[in-house]
């Protein structure tokens, strides 16, 4: 015997969903043009029909200083510089896609496990006292100092986070998030603290860092964050079910079998990781975390298994967009990417959401 | 299987499609390559800028950065290749440039090393900010420009000037305290201490610094502005719209009593002028030690 | 088959269940019945392996179920929370396809979305499998879930003679009277097809209508345990329930269960009217 079916007061659209592998071939699509397009582009003009040219000078096949160019440019400067920016893009919008799961709220961003904070009070640190009190320890390093600094200060704030959220030996999300604002906070405050005492030169040096920027790309930093864009391919797949069932409860996750301790510390450590190298290897940069997610979940539904490694592929289609602006819009100057990612983005977040509405969040 | 292929083809197939547009066209158009003769200077730091123009080598000159306000027509008719200390590696290039010549305070690093490479020559001027200091660096950019004989003489002329202002400093008889404000945010001011150029410029006008123990660029206390007790205060002066708050640092709490606002002693000058230890450097000691001192106006007058 | 023994819970100073020992078997459906507080709830999340015990353990086919992981577990029973919080807009198809998820199970859409079908069919929603959830009322909603614990156990792979369980938290407590016995129905459906059924409900009268076994607990403890006529007595449930209960027979041979206040106002309405 079944029960009646009901009649619901409010006749609404059957939502239409994309099929996973469209959009996925979509977004890789999107991804590939826009890469083509980021090594096609620059103030100097050299497109890719010098490719082959500077293929050559690279293998050494011609030391002609039109091809010595041409490899400077596309190889040496636009290369590692795609290549970073689509990295940072997929490591901060995936973090917020994951944070958002974890925390079961479409507002959350990498930003809430103090990473960001940690980064930056770490980096504002060097960049202050790297010449006065730190200066033992910040020269040896030489230009590694600052990304090697935002990446252990990430790091360690986490770490701190999770101590105090995991202190009865299960991680309380709902601990990790104030304490998660507390550390932002302490973190932001201190950093506030060294940046009164710098000077003038180096409290300009701060202020721009905070505001990103891609233009120190090189090989050596494409290669430092290699084996975490490689984590993150590895790691997203076995946070998408756990993930899904995570967005109905954590005790709903339990009774589906879903471990939630793993999938809690997993997605943490994943965050803490990737934010901080991206943070190391391009500053501040804002906005990416929060909206890709959104957008993904406008386009194809909550659903993580699309979510997560869509938001990658989004995550860096936007950031290699938003570089080419940032080079492009004043050259020969160029702009700090953060002022560019807020300035594009959020008035076509702003129309989306009011397009295709908020999607039922209430 | 029938999925991974479906999509490795479409992927493929977008590749090969985007690649379309760019292998057949230049993107934009950048300037020319450089003929071998005329060098192509871009010149980074006010400095720098203004020798090149006192030199007469103006013209060679195809981009500066933000700081080179002096002379006007340097940001007026050349690119500007932004900030000197956010350069981008690739819109440098794009200027062409024959010869990089850069304060050392240019970067960041990374950029700085990428133009190091680049096969541009790139020259860091060194940044001292002492009478010598100037004519060198006037005596190195006049070097590298061919401009041996006109360097050699704007360097003499300002050693000379340099000399002038020795001797009247000879004649000072009581040294004044000079106090410099960088910035007053919120009502706390950032005063110049020891090592830097507003120091170093206060010592050749002749006057001790009143910010006694400071080291660099530093935000200060009022009950330390106080201890200062400074004789004049110097401002830097940004435009029109920036009278009325120069006049606020006589107000702060800490120099209401000074003997500074007692003889209502503040001295306001351009900001480049005053600490870019350009050519100009001698003057703006002159004028300084003018203003801090009126009665030694004579001894200073220089032609 | 799950059974608990001696289980107490302690958070901090207050006690919420008391050495609780309670079995439920397959093919039999057990209600949790008793007042505001008196640790139901507790006990349900104790014996579905969310809460720890402070004292005592809970195991299935007598392994502790401490010992046997999660993913596991989730393959021999399902639970149907009091309610469930979903702040992203999935539709009803979807979160019913999530029962589906289990590390493990190795299902794939299509067959997910079959079974989410027929759980749907099950408690009568299949017309509404493409609305968003958070357009559905809140017993529409709640059909929905117990339509995933559905789909959870359907589609779980088990051994040969591994029977399941169904535990419910108050199940009817946001449905429309006409909806609850279509909903107890069904779950009763569930429990004679082998399943054991554990099912924590206030309302004393659909307790008593269609539970095999009825386990009544006040302030942590257990103080009756046996079929619906040997707990449902008058002086048993007036002491739990802290006020005169009368057990009255209606027309065919039900027993109903009312406060004596209401029962003697509809004597008394009877008799004038």
């Amino acid at each position: 015997m079944t029960i009646a079916d009901s009649k619901t007061e409010s006749a609404v659209m059957i939502p239409s969903r994309p099929s996973r592998s469209s959009v996925f071939m979509a977004l890789t699509a999107l991804l590939f043009f826009m890469a083509l397009l980021s090594l096609a582009i620059g103030p100097t003009g050299i497109s890719l029909h010098a490719l082959p040219r500077a293929l050559a000078a690279y293998l050494g096949y011609t030391s002609d200083s039109a091809a010595e160019r041409d490899r400077l440019v596309l190889i040496d400067l636009r290369l590692p510089r795609t290549l970073l920016a689509a990295f940072v893009g997929a490591a901060l919008a995936t973090s917020g896609a994951m944070m958002q799961g974890l925390f079961r709220n479409p507002l959350a961003d990498p930003g809430l496990i103090g990473v960001s904070s940690g980064a930056a009070l770490a980096a504002i640190a060097t960049i202050v006292l790297g010449h006065g009190i730190a200066a033992p320890l910040v020269a040896p390093l030489g230009i590694y100092a600052l990304p090697l600094a935002a990446f252990v200060g990430g790091l360690i704030t986490t770490i701190i986070l999770v101590a105090i959220a995991g202190r009865h030996g299960q991680l309380a999300v709902g601990t990790l998030l104030l304490a998660g604002i507390a550390v932002g906070a302490l973190a932001g405050s201190i950093s506030g603290f060294i940046a009164y005492a710098s000077d003038d030169r180096e409290l300009r040096d701060l202020t721009l860092w905070s505001m990103g920027s891609l233009s120190g790309a090189s090989w050596q930093k494409v290669f430092a964050v290699t084996p975490f864009a490689i984590a993150i391919g590895f790691v997203i797949p076995r946070l998408t079910r756990g993930l899904n069932g995570f967005l109905l409860g954590e005790a709903e996750a339990m009774h589906l079998g879903i471990d939630t301790e793993q999938i809690k510390r997993l997605t943490i450590a994943t965050t803490a990781a990737a934010v901080g190298a991206a943070v190391a290897v391009a500053g501040v940069i804002g906005f990416v975390g929060l909206v890709v997610p959104h957008v993904m979940r406008l386009i194809s539904g909550p659903d993580n298994r699309i979510v997560l490694p869509g938001s990658a592929l989004l995550g860096a289609t936007l950031v290699m967009v938003a570089d080419m602006i940032a080079r492009m819009a004043v050259r020969p100057a160029e702009l700090p990417i953060g002022v560019v990612l807020a300035l594009i983005g959020a008035p076509v977040f702003l129309h989306l959401v009011l397009r295709r509405g908020m999607g039922g969040w209430e | 299987m029938r999925m991974t292929t479906r999509f490795l083809i479409s992927a493929g197939a977008a590749f090969l499609l985007a690649t379309v547009p760019f292998v057949s066209r230049e993107a934009f158009a950048a300037d020319a390559p450089a003929a071998a003769s005329t060098p192509r200077v871009l010149s980074i730091g006010g400095d720098i800028t203004e020798i090149l123009y006192d030199l007469g080598q103006q013209d060679k000159i195809v981009a500066v950065d933000t700081t080179s306000q002096y002379p006007a027509d340097a940001l007026k008719d050349k690119k500007s290749v932004g900030y000197m200390r956010a350069l981008s590696a690739e819109g440098v290039l794009s200027v062409n440039p024959t010869l990089i010549i850069a304060s050392d305070e240019a970067g960041p690093p990374e950029v700085v090393n990428a133009l190091k490479s680049s096969g541009v020559r790139y020259i860091t001027i060194e940044d001292k900010p002492t009478a010598d200091g100037v004519s060198a660096k006037v005596r190195h950019v006049g070097n590298l420009l061919g401009a041996d004989d006109a360097a050699q003489a704007l360097a003499a002329k300002i050693e000379s000037e340099f000399a002038t202002l020795k001797a009247a400093r000879k004649e000072i008889k009581t040294r004044k305290k000079v106090l410099f404000i960088l910035a007053i945010q919120n009502g706390r001011a950032t005063v110049a201490g020891a090592g830097t150029a507003a120091d170093s410029i206060m010592q050749l006008a002749g006057a001790d610094n009143a910010a006694v123990g400071v080291s660099g660029y530093k935000p200060v206390s009022d009950e330390q502005l106080t201890e200062f007790a400074p004789d004049a205060v110097i401002v830097m002066r940004r435009g029109e719209s920036d009278q009325h708050k120069a006049g606020q640092a006589l107000t702060l709490a800490g120099l209401r009593q000074s003997p500074a606002a007692k003889t209502d002693k503040l001295i306001e000058m351009d900001g480049l002028y005053l600490l870019g230890f350009g050519p100009r450097a001698p003057s703006a000691a002159r004028d300084l030690m003018k203003s801090i001192y009126p009665e030694a106006g004579q001894a200073a007058a220089m032609p | 088959m799950l059974e608990a023994r001696h289980v107490t819970v302690r958070r901090g100073p207050k006690v919420l269940v008391a050495d609780a020992s309670l079995s439920i078997v397959p093919g039999k459906l057990t209600a949790i019945i008793g007042p505001n507080g008196a640790g139901k709830s507790t006990l349900l999340r104790v014996m579905a392996g969310e809460l720890r015990p402070s004292d005592g353990a809970v195991s299935l086919d007598g392994r502790d179920i401490r010992d046997i992981p999660v993913a596991r577990l989730a393959t021999r029973r399902s639970v149907v929370p009091q309610s469930t919080n979903l702040s992203f807009p999935f539709t009803v198809l979807e979160v019913v396809m999530l029962g589906a998820t289990v590390p493990g199970f190795g299902i794939k859409d299509p067959e997910a979305a079959a079974a989410a079908r027929d759980a749907l069919a099950a408690v009568g929603l299949r017309t509404l499998e493409n609305r968003m959830l958070h357009e559905l009322s809140g017993g529409e909603r709640q059909r929905v879930h117990i339509a995933r614990a559905l789909c959870q156990l359907h589609t779980a792979p088990r051994g040969p003679g591994e029977t399941a369980a169904l535990l419910l938290d108050e199940p009817t407590a946001s449905l429309d009277l006409k909806h609850q016995d279509g909903v107890l129905t069904v779950v009763k459906e569930q429990s004679q097809s082998g399943r054991a059924v554990m099912l924590v409900i206030h309302d004393l009268n659909l307790a008593a209508a269609f539970a095999d076994e009825v386990v009544l607990m006040a302030d942590g403890r257990i103080v009756g345990q046996g079929t619906p006529d040997d707990v449902l007595n008058e002086d048993l449930l007036s002491h739990t329930f802290g006020c005169r209960l009368r057990i009255e027979a209606s027309g065919d041979g039900r027993r109903l269960v009312l406060p004596e206040a209401i029962a003697r106002r509809a004597r008394t309405g009877a008799a004038t009217g």
